[in-house]
């Protein structure tokens, strides 16, 4: 009866090649097994299966899956190109305050040099 | 760069703090891409369109990469779930004019904790005699599901039940069972 354990049992992880296998009906009973007990504890893998269980053809899916991960990928891309980009921004504004901040330092420098040790 | 194997022993919470700590888009970006799978069965499942359902997993991908900074989600999977729900039902409704939209709450039954330890011996015995108190369907559909180890084609054939009805009372069967079992830890 150690199997009444996996009534309790909660597993979250996800391995698509799993459900892949199980879509195209090339899961052995043990890996059957595994993907139900999931469907039966989980309602998003089991209505993702359900889902995926109606596409004419699994492949399709498998090239939407690469397809979504790509747009993801260059999604992300984006997002980090931009917030690069307001960093390298916002630096700009810090150096060019620092520049300021010195030319002045210096020009006020070089002016009390002057009034104490004027040119001849 | 991280390797692959190295990213897959991550979990979604570690890449969510990672993310929080440094800001970095890549930790989203495969967050994400372990439930693309997931989520396009949901949309499928929704929309019945193959191309709507990927334009949707778009939309909710967009949702989470503008959100996910913003927000303290403490279950990315159901959060995901959530939104990617909401979304087919709101594309629906718009056609339709009748889904009524869920909240999180009432669709979060696929509990993420563990509320006993499901190794001890005492819970095993409960279990077994609760598994008894089960209405008959259910009952028979748990035992060949969860110890006899049977597919859910396999149980229609055995019980004549349909598919639907299969997934139901293993469902509302092992529901109920750990309802049981709560109730009887509990009262020890």
């Amino acid at each position: 009866m150690s199997d009444l354990k996996n009534i309790l049992s909660n597993s979250n992880s996800i391995d698509e090649q799993l459900f892949q296998k199980y879509l195209a009906g090339i899961a052995s009973a043990e890996e059957r097994f595994l993907v139900e007990n999931q469907m039966a504890e989980d309602t998003m893998v089991n209505e993702a299966i359900e889902g995926l269980q109606n596409f004419k053809d699994p492949l399709l899916a498998q090239n939407y899956v690469a397809q979504l991960n790509s747009q993801l990928q260059k999604q992300i891309g984006k997002r980090k190109k931009r917030s690069f980009n307001r960093q390298i921004k916002e630096q700009s504004w810090t150096i060019i305050a620092i520049i300021v901040v010195l030319t002045i330092s210096l020009l006020a420098y070089f002016t009390i040099h002057l009034l104490h040790h004027p040119l001849h | 760069m991280l390797q692959k194997n190295n990213l897959e022993n991550i979990s979604d919470n570690e890449l969510l703090e990672k993310f929080k700590l440094d800001q970095d888009s890549q930790w989203l970006g495969i967050l994400l891409q372990r439930y693309t799978l997931l989520l396009l069965g949901v949309c499928m499942k929704y929309l019945r369109n193959e191309e709507a359902a990927k334009d949707a997993v778009q939309q909710v991908f967009l949702k989470a990469i503008t959100a996910l900074p913003k927000t303290n989600v403490e279950y990315l999977k159901s959060w995901l779930y959530t939104i990617a729900r909401n979304h087919c039902l709101m594309q629906l409704r718009d056609k339709t004019k009748w889904v009524t939209i869920s909240t999180e709450a009432d669709i979060q039954d696929n509990s993420f904790f563990e509320p006993f330890d499901a190794n001890k011996e005492q819970t095993i015995l409960i279990l077994e005699k609760a598994l008894l108190d089960l209405n008959p369907p259910q009952k028979t559909c748990v035992s060949l599901f969860y110890l006899e180890k049977k597919s859910y084609q396999e149980i229609v054939a055995l019980t004549g039940f349909s598919l639907l009805q299969v997934k139901s009372y293993i469902q509302n069967g092992k529901r109920n069972l750990k309802t049981i079992v709560i109730q009887k830890l509990q009262q020890l």
